[in-house]
């Protein structure tokens, strides 16, 4: 019988100091976590080309963004910033996977509208955040008088992209992005009417509050004297605003011309300055 | 052969009799946690988690709190964003938990009228832990223990660092509340 007293102590024992110590431990094994990564970016914008970000429901983004002259025509042109061209928009989201944005352009007097969706979020059972991005152009340059035969449809443009982004830590993203450009109007012995590129970006976070992003984009379809656009940006956040420093080699800020109309070299100290500034509403 | 088993039987009973009296445990999970941190005339800065999850051991007044930070939701989205990426920093420290004893708890005097109690224990937030002491309000009808109460925090006694440009508004002192109606 000794035995089973000891045995029996033993146990009663056990299953006091389980209940002393445990009444937290009981409560993790009930938790239940959201597992979405959130924020892989900061913004809506990598440095020209659109993250993986969605506005959420009812949140209004205004957006300004410049971007000036080249800077190769050096102090004659205060490095570009006697030319500055300006983007002037807003993006509203209706849901949180949908967002509708308007803009105007002053490079070739661009009228643009886009639709953004996400198809689908980073979680521990899923890689990657999928969004859809498709925007229309509107050139609203070319005048009746120049062009007696101009129909609407000739001053539209179609992009369609897929941006892909994995946050691999907590300071570094990394997105995809695959686009087709569709011109209705083009010069056939200049540059095709379906253009199709492929492109990469990412965010490394240097503090909280602060990261570097970069981008580039290859297009299968170039003339030869066009170059392909890569960008460095710098993100500073600050509660309401977001505000993103850039230099890139590709002066416009409508997917189209950004894509298909690079312009500038870095070789040759042909880059421009700019800057996209948003606030959130 | 046969003491053995019936050694055995018998302890099975005595562990199962000693654990069904000791355990008189209530608990939730759909546990409310408030706080707020805003300053006036500057936009509202709180939040709510309706998912914290609770234990009170009745027996001898341990109370458990446990929170994801994630859980906590704004108003703003963008301000939720920033409370996960930048203040409590989500990814690293996903928990929010709080380990204490309810003072001189009996359950057998407790009633529909609430009663004040005094709780003692530990919160343990962004990876640090901050002893903290508050008076709650206390009461039970039928299975069901309702425990009311609040305390404030500063979020530099658990490294969250309020940065210049927003500490206008946000405010130093952060209150937070809580309501748990636990249920056997």
């Amino acid at each position: 019988m000794n035995r089973f007293f000891l045995l029996t102590a033993c146990l009663l024992g056990i299953t006091f100091s389980y209940a002393q110590d445990d009444l937290l431990s009981e409560l993790d094994s009930t938790q239940v976590s959201d597992s979405y990564a959130t924020a892989a970016f900061k913004g809506l914008q990598i440095v020209t080309l659109q993250t993986t970000k969605m506005p959420a429901k009812k949140e209004v983004y205004f957006v300004v963004s410049h971007r000036f002259g080249t800077v190769k025509d050096g102090f004659s042109e205060f490095f570009g910033l006697d030319q500055a061209t300006t983007k002037i928009g807003g993006v509203y989201g209706i849901t949180d996977w949908l967002s509708v944005s308007a803009s105007r352009h002053t490079l070739l007097k661009v009228y643009e509208a886009g639709l953004k969706y996400r198809v689908a979020r980073q979680s521990a059972d899923f890689p990657v955040d999928i969004v859809g991005y498709n925007t229309v152009d509107i050139n609203s340059l070319f005048k009746k008088e120049d062009y007696p035969k101009i129909e609407f449809s000739d001053r539209l443009t179609y992009i369609t992209q897929v941006l892909i982004s994995r946050k691999i830590s907590e300071k570094l993203s990394l997105q995809l992005v695959p686009s087709y450009i569709h011109k209705n109007l083009h010069n056939p012995a200049l540059e095709n009417n379906n253009q199709f590129s492929m492109g990469a970006g990412g965010r490394m976070k240097l503090t909280k509050r602060l990261s570097v992003n970069v981008e580039y984009m290859h297009n299968f379809d170039k003339p030869d004297f066009y170059t392909n656009p890569l960008s460095i940006g710098l993100d500073l956040e600050t509660g309401g605003h977001i505000f993103q420093l850039l230099f890139t080699n590709s002066q416009a800020m409508t997917e189209s011309g950004y894509v298909t109309n690079a312009a500038g070299d870095w070789g040759k100290g042909d880059f421009f300055f700019g800057f996209n500034l948003y606030r959130v509403f | 052969m046969k003491t053995r088993f019936l050694e055995f039987i018998l302890c099975m009973v005595f562990i199962l009799v000693s654990a069904c009296f000791y355990g008189q445990k209530y608990s939730t999970r759909t546990g409310n946690l408030k706080f707020e941190a805003s300053m006036s005339s500057f936009e509202e800065v709180a939040a709510e988690n309706k998912t914290a999850s609770a234990v009170l051991e009745s027996s001898k007044g341990d109370l458990a709190v446990l929170a994801l930070m994630k859980g906590f939701r704004f108003k703003v989205a963008l301000m939720e964003e920033h409370f996960n990426e930048n203040y409590v920093e989500s990814d690293k420290y996903p928990k929010a938990s709080f380990k204490g004893k309810i003072e001189g708890f009996d359950a057998s005097k407790l009633s529909t009228d609430a009663k004040s109690f005094t709780v003692t224990g530990e919160l343990t937030l962004h990876g640090k832990t901050k002893k903290v002491t508050d008076v709650a309000k206390i009461s039970k009808a039928g299975d069901t223990i309702t425990i009311i109460g609040g305390f404030d925090v500063k979020p530099g006694d658990f490294d969250i660092e309020i940065p210049k440009l927003v500490s206008k508004k946000v405010s130093e002192k952060i209150a937070v509340t809580y309501n748990l109606i636990l249920s056997k």
